[in-house]
């Protein structure tokens, strides 16, 4: 295993991370997110940097399945149960998006549990439009206003294009490495790919920036990885931990795509790099169309998922999403039916935040790659 | 419990008998063959003729002018069934499906005959306890995770079964939860008409939100005069308006009159009305009427000291919709420990009246109700709205418990249940929380229900438990 791979793998292991460390160490000011719809760019501004919430090792939810309840999505139960045992004492701040029943009610009970000295949530509308766009813009500029009193930090058009510019720059090297993935042999495991991109998510940028040049480095490098039996794709809500992927890959399935909350696609689209940083923030978390919280945009997510297949020479499609979350719920039921009367393969899993059915998974893998014919 | 006399027995059949009158009217103008031809199109309206067992349910054992009450209630509710089934079997060139969080009254006024899917999941259930297992087994064979509520469950296997009527344009939101949200896809997919979806802000308490709910209106209204024959008429929507108005206005006056220790009127007669006419056909003349007739028939039992109940010993704030598959927990909690249901969260509300002077406002005031219904405001919205209301019930209505029917597919209501019971227990207020199902009873039968709340009063409350015939 290289080097880059046992530190990604380290950067994973726990919330407060050596690069975290590091970071609040140079006083640096660390603010957990939990949705992708958050504008990262503003919580980018320094000394603020962005962390993605996650549970990351989490063995039990009993504080989270007693004020949540059992029939809430263990990704909030799991987010929940870490800030009321101290894992995000790290933090500065928590901040949130309205997007769904769940972590709405994360955001309420948290703000009850625990006196969090920052603790906003944000209200994006659930279609795009002109009003929906010009909403979003007043929800950022309210938001940018609360960040930098509490903070005490400035923020004009021009710091926020420069934390724009860096995120693209982050973006820039991370879409090279995933185009290597079209290639019919990667030199990379979808495993590998996605402890990248999921560290990227919770250390500063300039950190993200070195991980992925050395990643990149490190692929460019490397030879091809032995062929494998199926070219899958990921599809679904929040994927956080990349050991689904590792239990994936392990029966014979090279992932190739992702197309969830925290994986790279639609993520990694390019941004806007000039105008007014707040409605190029708008726009694109609007536009992107990540959930289907986003009520209009079921085509258009079936059609960028089909892009995406047919860019990555994609065998078949595993969508995943947690139980009880009932917008992935719904729409995957949707989804299925019409990508298999396509004729696509269709894998759907149902799945708990934290990984448990280890077997069950690998079993049921194991027969979609045996289904395709692979 | 008083005795049932002659009079009441008479006011039970003449609501029966109108009942059956009004049904027989509306299969004589649809005409024989057309009618067969929707009872086995639509095997749900089967169930609608039951609706004279849901009275006899309701008023058993009750007495005067609560009796009365609730028999009117159901007889008006009927009527106004017939007259939205009229749209189906008479008007399906201007019949619009809208969910239950798009306001009516501008359909009305755009001269368009209204249906709502959901209404038959909350419906049949009153009806015959079991009517809406099949759709949600429908809906769950087809994928839908069981855990999505099971009402719109139940619209996906409406929808999937074709037990929808078709429509001209279907009028959505993003409300009131996920379920309901996302179960306007198999609509669409099955309604194959255009859709229309409306974005309501979560936090709608200040004027930027009004304004842009204002503005979702507006374009709905745009949206539906290109994809339909209705059109707008402002004349029309503020004689809705106005008529809702007066509507709430008497009921405000109801509400002086019930949280009077003890109440003259309660239970289905306070919720029931709400329930209708307000969220299905605010605005109507009749709507008006009944609740003109509710304060009058509370008003006469106040200056003649009668009450609903006897005995009231126990006033309860009922939180979440009524339990519809038991719908008669009231009618047996009243009998057996003196349980009076004062107030509800699907009725309670502290909205001021829609301000009729201009097009806008009237859209403001009608998103007002919208965002501040029960299932937005309360449901879905900000925990803030939830505590504070909860409490201020208690407090203005002279409440001694809080039965919260924690209907097991409300995520948003269950993943407060904790926070509930501890405010509860902080503010002295006994809770009990009911696990069930709202329209499935095989989750937790009827039975099931009652145990629960014998289980609290007798072990909480500590009441005495009378011998019911």
């Amino acid at each position: 295993m290289t080097a880059i791979v046992t530190n990604l793998q380290e950067v994973l292991s726990q919330p407060q991370n050596k690069l975290i460390e590091r970071a609040l160490a140079n006083k640096m000011l660390p603010v957990g997110y939990a949705c992708s719809m958050v504008p990262i760019p503003l919580l980018s501004i320094k000394p603020l940097f962005p962390v993605r919430l996650r549970a990351a090792g989490i063995t039990s939810t009993e504080l989270g399945d007693l004020y949540l309840s059992s029939v809430i999505c263990s990704l909030s139960r799991s987010l929940l149960e870490y800030a009321l045992s101290g894992e995000y004492d790290f933090l500065r701040g928590f901040v949130f998006v309205a997007s769904c029943d769940h972590l709405r009610r994360l955001y309420d009970n948290l703000a009850y549990c625990q006196n969090v000295s920052f603790n906003h949530i944000l209200d994006i509308p659930h279609r795009y439009s002109e009003a929906s766009v010009e909403w979003t813009i007043d929800e950022f500029q309210r938001f940018a206003k609360k960040l930098s009193s509490h903070f005490g930090i400035g923020i004009d058009n021009e710091c926020i294009m420069q934390a724009i510019h860096k995120k693209e720059e982050l973006h820039a090297i991370l879409r090279r490495i995933s185009e290597m993935r079209k290639l019919p042999h990667p030199p990379f495991t979808g495993t590998d790919y996605h402890r990248l991109i999921v560290a990227t998510q919770i250390v500063p940028i300039d950190d993200a920036i070195q991980l992925a040049k050395e990643f990149y480095e490190m692929v460019t490098q490397r030879g091809k990885v032995p062929p494998q039996r199926a070219r899958v794709m990921i599809v679904g809500g929040n994927l956080d931990d990349p050991t689904f992927t590792e239990i994936i890959e392990s029966q014979g399935a090279l992932v190739v795509a992702d197309r969830y909350c925290t994986g790279s696609f639609p993520e990694l689209e390019p941004y806007e790099t000039e105008g007014n940083a707040f409605e190029i923030m708008a726009k694109r978390v609007l536009a992107l169309n990540r959930c289907p919280r986003m009520m209009e945009g079921y085509s258009t997510r079936l059609e960028y998922i089909l892009h995406l297949y047919r860019e990555y020479a994609v065998d078949g499609i595993i969508i995943e999403s947690i139980k009880f979350c009932d917008t992935w719920g719904v729409e995957t039921s949707a989804m299925v039916t019409q990508l298999r009367e396509m004729g696509i393969p269709v894998l759907r899993l149902e799945r708990e935040y934290r990984l448990s059915g280890e077997g069950q998974l690998r079993t049921r893998v194991q027969a979609f790659i045996e289904s395709m014919g692979k | 419990m008083a005795q049932i006399n002659f009079k009441d027995r008479f006011v039970s059949r003449k609501y029966k008998l109108l009942n059956w009158l009004y049904i027989a009217m509306m299969a004589i103008k649809n005409g024989p063959y057309d009618m067969t031809r929707d009872l086995i199109k639509y095997p749900w309206l089967w169930e609608l003729l039951k609706v004279n067992r849901l009275l006899t349910k309701l008023t058993e054992g009750r007495t005067g002018n609560y009796r009365k009450a609730i028999a009117m209630l159901i007889h008006e509710v009927t009527k106004e069934v017939i007259h939205l089934l009229e749209g189906i079997f008479h008007r399906s060139d201007m019949l619009v499906l809208h969910e239950d969080m798009v306001p009516p009254e501008i359909l009305r006024a755009m001269g368009l005959s209204p249906w709502m899917p959901e209404l038959l999941g909350i419906l049949l259930p009153l009806l015959e306890p079991r009517a809406m297992e099949q759709y949600i087994d429908v809906a769950e064979n087809e994928g839908i995770p069981p855990d999505v509520c099971s009402l719109p469950k139940a619209v996906v296997g409406m929808a999937q079964k074709n037990r929808i009527p078709p429509a001209v344009a279907v009028v959505t939101s993003n409300l009131p939860c996920d379920g309901g949200m996302t179960s306007y896809l198999y609509v669409q997919k099955n309604a194959k008409a255009p859709v229309f979806r409306l974005d309501i802000p979560h936090n709608f308490k200040d004027v930027r939100a009004e304004k842009y709910f204002a503005g979702e209106l507006r374009r709905m209204i745009a949206w539906l005069e290109e994809h339909t024959p209705g059109k707008m008429d402002w004349d029309k929507l503020k004689v809705i308006c106005e008529e809702r108005n007066k509507m709430q206005e008497y009921e405000l006056e109801l509400w002086d009159l019930v949280s009077q220790k003890p109440a003259p009127l309660t239970a289905e007669a306070v919720y029931l009305g709400h329930l209708w006419f307000f969220n299905v056909c605010a605005g109507l003349k009749s709507g008006t009427r009944v609740f003109q007739k509710l304060v009058s028939l509370a008003k006469e039992n106040v200056e003649k000291g009668i009450y609903a109940l006897d005995d009231e010993k126990y006033r309860v704030l009922l939180w979440n919709p009524p339990t519809l598959h038991a719908i008669d927990l009231f009618v047996w909690a009243e009998k057996r420990y003196g349980v009076s249901c004062v107030m509800d969260s699907m009725t309670f509300n502290r909205l001021p009246f829609i301000d009729t002077s201009s097009e806008e406002s009237m859209l403001i005031g009608i998103g007002r109700n919208i965002m501040n219904g029960p299932m937005a405001r309360h449901t879905r919205g900000p925990i803030e709205n939830y505590f504070d209301d909860m409490f201020y019930i208690v407090k203005r209505f002279n409440i001694d418990m809080i039965w919260m029917a924690g209907h097991i597919g409300c995520k948003n209501t269950q993943a407060l249940n904790t926070i509930m019971r501890e405010k509860c227990r902080q503010n002295n207020v006994p809770l009990l929380i009911i696990d069930y199902d709202l329209s499935d009873t095989r989750i937790v039968p009827r039975e099931g229900i009652f145990a629960q709340v014998e289980h609290f009063m007798e072990n909480v409350m500590h009441a005495k438990a009378k011998k019911i015939a």
